[in-house]
């Protein structure tokens, strides 16, 4: 079937208008990151930078930024390696096992999702500043496995479910452990998986405000969010080096985003509708 | 006759192998998987349960600073919660959440399927466009907020600018902030940018999976694309759109990010919304107790939502 003129107009107007809405606040960020900053502050705005700079990329690495950058790849790796170590674990029992509450296990594990943070901060804020954790590294990602491992072992159940149990059934014919086949013969397989599940978890630990915003009163200590978030408050606000750390803020998740979406949203969609 | 005396032997030798051949099968049955569950329910029970719980029970205190240095707190029973109903700010966080909320979900909503259907067509530059929709899920919220807050600044902001040249004056150093109705418009613009991706990419597959036979049939019968759309496609999604529903309501109702980096609540808590209000009642005026009581509140109505969703993928399971 053939289009009408019309209606291929319409579907090509309606593909670069979502397409622009989609990547224009991006693109707009990239470009006022570049710009000099006489350009930035104009009534009609400058879209093609005259002499573009990459001179507050510099500045902003050079200078307390610097710091929260660190701090935010400790707090999300760290979360990352803890949060996944534990949901492979557990996702590797809740898919071969035939635990008594199973049924119940999953539905806790999936409703964890919806609980708010804030219902879970004041208790959490007054234990970590009671072991001395506020401000430290230990107490941000202890704090962010509460809402890391719920969905990393969720996902990692799903990933476990879709490798056939034969698979370490013929290794312990063969005089593995368990355990052994598990680490030896499973866990390899489910490679990809326990990848894309990673990068879930250190996206989400990236991103995540609210808890260190909280936690964290040591300007040293800040993760980039809160940083960022300080910065937009100030007298005289200079949006252009607040655009080149939120590129660096952003782009991390972007790559990685781009990487494993489509693993990432079959996982989310199975653990969304196949309870 | 040597055979006899071998298997005989071979039995006694197997014995203990075999004992210790069903202990390991009772162990990896039965202590294995709990075992391998073991740090996770740590985490749920020590990091998730045990603070809703502890939350709760802030709630019917007037937990404060003074606790925090001296563990000293007074039970006050539901003097919190009858604050609350009695402040007509506080009430009011409630009505706005609701708003805020539902609007949010409507715009998602609408904006998803708009580009799922967009998206199921087929054009030149499809797939580019399905990676580039996918962009503003991967922003993280404090970087979108941040953006947008510059995009609608009112001086340089590129939206006044856009608005106004195209003949709306109104707009020309229009202040999206000081209001909060045009503050909320803008912080919704943004909660929609990064949630209608998830909804376009669920329904897509969605579309994907109807089989194409039964659209063909609808249209042999004489019925428009639109027709097909509401009386075809759509009724065979109904659950899968429920649930997208749920979720988004979920995810609107705790907002925290966008609002807190954007407006701060402001101006005059005008744009509080129910998880901003617990955190500056428990962090800036240091009133834990009412603060529990926000989060309480606001736990139950997400839980609410939440048993709708688990009824909803129930239902899918097993219709």
């Amino acid at each position: 079937m053939r289009r009408s003129f019309a209606a291929s107009l319409g579907l090509y107007a309606g593909a670069v208008a979502l397409g622009a809405f989609s990547v224009f606040p991006f693109l707009w960020m990239v470009i006022t990151s570049v710009k000099g900053s006489q350009e930035i502050f104009t009534r009609t705005p400058v879209f093609v930078p005259h002499s573009p700079t990459l001179g507050r990329y510099a500045q902003v690495l050079g200078g307390e930024f610097a710091r929260a950058l660190l701090n935010s790849v400790i707090v999300a790796t760290g979360t990352t390696v803890l949060g996944v170590s534990v949901a492979v674990l557990a996702g590797y029992s809740l898919a071969r096992f035939r635990l008594p509450l199973r049924r119940y296990l999953l539905m806790l594990i999936l409703s964890t999702q919806m609980f708010p943070l804030v219902a879970l901060i004041i208790p959490l804020f007054i234990v970590m500043r009671t072991l001395g954790l506020l401000n430290t590294y230990p107490g941000l990602i202890l704090a962010y496995l509460s809402f890391t491992v719920p969905l990393a072992a969720w996902m990692m159940r799903g990933f476990f479910q879709s490798i056939p149990p034969e698979l370490e059934d013929a290794a312990m014919v063969d005089g593995a452990t368990r355990m052994g086949a598990f680490l030896r013969v499973v866990l390899p397989v489910a490679g990809p998986g326990v990848a894309a599940t990673s990068i879930y978890a250190f996206i989400v630990a990236w991103n995540e405000f609210l808890i260190a915003l909280t936690f964290i009163s040591d300007e040293q200590m800040r993760t980039l969010p809160v940083a960022l978030q300080s910065f937009i408050g100030r007298e005289s606000t200079d949006w252009g080096a607040i655009m080149a750390a939120s590129v660096i803020f952003t782009l991390p998740v972007i790559a990685f985003f781009l990487l494993v979406h489509k693993r990432l949203t079959r996982g989310m969609a199975a653990g969304a509708l196949k309870g | 006759m040597i055979e006899a005396k071998n298997t005989g032997q071979r039995r006694r030798l197997l014995r203990p192998a075999r004992r210790q051949r069903r202990g390991r099968m009772y162990f990896e049955s039965r202590v294995l998987p709990w075992l391998l569950l073991l740090p996770a329910l740590v985490v749920i029970f020590g990091l998730i349960l045990y603070p809703v719980v502890r939350t709760l029970w802030l709630s019917f205190t007037d937990a404060g600073l003074a606790s925090l240095v001296s563990g000293q707190m007074d039970f006050v029973g539901l003097r919190n919660y009858a604050d609350i109903f009695s402040d007509p700010e506080l009430r009011m966080t409630f009505v706005r959440t609701a708003l805020f909320g539902f609007a949010c979900v409507a715009g998602t909503m609408a904006l998803g399927l708009s580009a799922a259907l967009l998206l199921n067509q087929k054009f030149r530059g499809r797939v580019v466009l399905g990676v580039l929709v996918l962009l503003p899920w991967a922003v993280p919220a404090v970087a979108a907020s941040i953006v947008w807050k510059w995009m609608f600044d009112d001086q340089y902001g590129i939206i006044n600018w856009a608005l106004s040249s195209v003949g709306l004056s109104m707009f020309k150093g229009f202040p999206w902030f000081n209001d909060w109705l045009p503050a909320f418009v803008a912080v919704g613009i943004v909660v929609v940018w990064q949630s209608f991706p998830f909804v376009a990419l669920m329904l897509l597959a969605g579309f994907q999976a109807i089989p194409q036979e039964v659209l063909e049939a609808a249209k042999s019968d004489g019925a428009g694309a639109f027709q097909r759309l509401r009386h075809v496609t759509l009724p065979m999604l109904k659950p899968l759109v429920l649930v997208l529903i749920v979720i988004s309501t979920i995810w609107d109702f705790k907002i925290f990010d966008q609002i807190y980096v954007m407006t701060g609540g402001g101006p005059a808590h005008s744009t509080e919304v129910i998880s901003v209000a617990t955190w500056r009642e428990a962090f800036t005026q240091l009133d834990f107790g009412m603060g529990s009581a926000l989060a309480i509140l606001l736990f139950v109505v997400l839980a609410l939502v939440t048993i709708i969703y688990i009824r909803l993928i129930r239902e899918e399971e097993l219709g």
